[in-house]
């Protein structure tokens, strides 16, 4: 009798100790601008919340790898984003980094990722080299999911010369406002026509009469607006009768630009974009973040990339199912089969092109009674 | 340069150098009897924009609006004396001679974060407070004015003004210069000394509110606005001399007025030179243009 109940104890403990299969956890490290000027806040945040509906639709399907996101707000500050990033490679151990809002700040620590050999997806910066300047190291471990600022000025500049002859151009005095102005000056040569007027002005400015007086006296049928506080430049408007079109950032394509401008004062605002609300895909994803995030949710095209960038990294981390950055980039620069809400192809990348989106993807968008539809033209 | 334009640039300079002026205000009144300056005046002007907004959109009707932003904004100004200038002043030396300047930024700081938490960091509409749309302006000869500009215009002369006389014709500005001039021979001739420097940093909170109240419809309002109004107040309060309620009228305007001027001619540095013109003007004239050159006796 004793062995009997020596049997069964020993056969309970092994029944308790048996096989059990640990679940692999791969950090996934995200690094965006979630305080300090409100646009950047906007921008990140909106990204954020597509990133965590993704990683919510992804863990609905039972994966057999975890994922940990491990999410640090850079505050618009290089050095922070530096620092932060450097926490993730050290302490962390984050295998793969997404961000961030700043371009500045993703050009200023993507050469430390690069020479980690840890792969970034960045988003939602713009700034055209974000890319271009790794992708001939071989390999390259920065790739985007994000307009880019070349096809977005671009596709702008194509549609303006054909429709409008005078051109002016309001920017912001910050690293990339000036940046686009370059752009903007270089891409409208190429099409053979100049800005009638340009104009500046600081990040931090309440009022942008004198720059709007200019581009008034100037003639300027179309005014680009590449400021950061995307409101500012309609506000003088009523008081000086001048109603030119605005085009400009994708920025202005914000739920909030919306509802501080009005919305017959942002009737007809061309902008950048890479989600097609007709398309019957992004409007599901629209009601679904209306649902989910109520008057949070301000941004469809940036919290769709930002759902995008997340359905890629984690269909990659799953594929490669463990915390190996160079097998992480080789399955990302491979992965196909993407289902994505926004214009990103399901096979984004290429060795050649690390990018979500191509000049084809990049259309442009105009307000028409309360939402951005895609430009005829 | 067109005429119209002159006088285009001057309007939306004077609007401009209001609210700056109505900032400024709330520096010199403080700095007046208590040799110290809130670090955080543009941050109440933040707060009383986002209380107006709240308000508004509640369907709270206007006048309403303002007494609901002049009383909140009146305790902050107590809370302000109470808890962050008060203890330091018990503590005598041991604090240092400029403690306040961080305990004033620190309330600046948590202001801007509860602000965040409310109401979130993005910016904000502001609803307009004279009319149904934001598109009210005023067009006289060519020249287009909004409503709460012209507002904001009036409501700094008669503060100005309203000052003047309170400084110079009643009990309580003479106590309060009473206090600037020596607190303890105040104090012996009755001057109630703490009840006069709860005042005037409930009146300094006020001219905030006054100017929060109205220039939410003109401006970007987001957590942070409130910073650019500090530093332009402080620019402007050293124009007119730290002791002289006119000469913070006239620096505030030349200041907006520059700075519309310039952001016309260089927009690229429209924010820099009236900046630059001021440290010029110092360097010359130490005590600003309208302060008399005397030795402080306080």
């Amino acid at each position: 009798m004793r062995k009997i109940w020596a049997a069964a104890a020993i056969a309970g403990v092994l029944g308790t100790v048996g096989p059990v299969y640990a679940q692999e956890t791969v950090k996934v490290g995200v690094v965006l601008g979630l305080s300090g000027p409100p646009a950047i806040v906007d921008f990140g945040e909106s990204y954020l919340q597509g990133l965590k509906l993704a990683l919510k639709d992804h863990e609905a399907k039972n994966p057999k790898t975890k994922i940990d996101l491990v999410v640090y707000d850079d505050e618009a500050n290089p050095q922070r984003a530096v620092s932060v990033v450097q926490r993730l490679i050290q302490n962390d151990r984050a295998p793969i980094v997404i961000g961030t809002v700043s371009s500045g700040n993703v050009l200023a620590f993507a050469p430390i990722l690069q020479r980690a050999s840890i792969p970034l997806v960045a988003g939602p910066a713009i700034a055209t080299p974000i890319t271009t300047q790794f992708i001939d190291q071989k390999p390259s471990f920065i790739f985007r999911c994000s307009m880019v600022e070349k096809f977005q000025i671009e596709a702008i500049l194509d549609w303006g010369v054909k429709t409008f002859k005078k051109i002016g151009l309001v920017h912001s005095t910050t690293g990339y406002g000036s940046v686009s102005a370059k752009e903007i000056e270089a891409g409208l040569k190429a099409r053979g026509q100049e800005l009638v007027a340009i104009e500046a002005a600081a990040p931090g400015v309440n009022d942008l009469t004198p720059q709007m007086i200019k581009m008034r006296d100037a003639g300027a049928e179309l005014v680009l607006n590449f400021h950061e506080s995307f409101e500012l430049i309609y506000r003088p408007m009523a008081r000086l009768n001048y109603r030119p079109v605005i085009a400009g950032n994708w920025g202005l394509s914000s739920l909030k630009v919306e509802q501080i401008v009005g919305k017959e004062a942002i009737e007809g605002t061309v902008m950048g974009q890479a989600l097609d609300l007709a398309d019957p895909k992004a409007k599901a994803f629209d009601e679904r973040m209306r649902k989910e995030y109520g008057k949070d949710y301000r941004w469809p095209v940036l919290a769709s990339l930002g759902y995008d960038a997340g359905q890629i990294v984690f269909k990659t981390v799953e594929k490669v199912g463990k915390s190996d950055p160079k097998a992480l980039r080789d399955a990302l620069e491979a992965i196909d089969g993407v289902d994505a809400v926004s214009e990103t192809p399901a096979k984004p990348f290429s060795p050649t092109d690390h990018e979500c989106l191509d000049k084809e993807h990049v259309f442009l968008g105009v307000w028409k009674d309360g939402q951005v539809v895609r430009l005829k033209y | 340069m067109t005429l119209s334009n002159v006088f285009q640039l001057l309007m939306s300079g004077i609007a401009v150098g209001a609210i700056y002026t109505l900032t400024a205000k709330g520096l010199f009144i403080a700095h007046l009897a208590t040799h110290r300056l809130n670090f955080g005046q543009g941050d109440f002007l933040m707060v009383g924009a986002y209380v107006t907004i709240g308000l508004m959109l509640l369907g709270v009707p206007a006048p309403l609006v303002l007494v609901g932003v002049l009383i909140v904004l009146g305790l902050l100004g107590w809370g302000l004396e109470r808890f962050a200038i008060r203890p330091l002043d018990r503590a005598g030396d041991q604090t240092g001679g400029y403690a306040w300047v961080l305990t004033t930024a620190g309330a600046a700081l948590i202001l801007q974060n509860v602000v965040e938490l409310i109401w979130g960091k993005a910016a904000q509409y502001a609803p307009p407070i004279f009319s149904a749309t934001r598109n009210n302006v005023v067009h006289i000869g060519g020249v287009g004015i909004f409503v709460e500009e012209l507002a904001i215009i009036a409501v700094a002369f008669v503060v100005v003004t309203a000052f003047y006389l309170f400084l110079f014709r009643t009990r309580w500005g003479k106590a309060i210069y009473a206090v600037a001039f020596n607190p303890e021979a105040a104090a012996l001739l009755g001057v109630n000394v703490r009840g006069t420097v709860v005042l005037v940093f409930v009146l300094a909170s006020l001219l905030a509110g006054i100017s929060g109240f109205l220039v939410g419809p003109l401006v970007s309002v987001n957590p942070h606005m409130g910073l650019v109004f500090t530093i332009k107040a402080f620019a402007v309060a050293s124009i007119g001399g730290f002791s002289n309620p006119v000469g913070l009228l006239a620096g505030g305007l030349l200041f907006g007025i520059v700075e519309a001027f310039s952001n016309y001619f260089d927009s690229s540095f429209g924010d820099l030179y009236p900046l630059i013109a001021v440290l010029i003007l110092l360097a010359f004239r130490p005590t600003g243009l309208f302060s008399t050159r005397a030795a402080d006796v306080r």
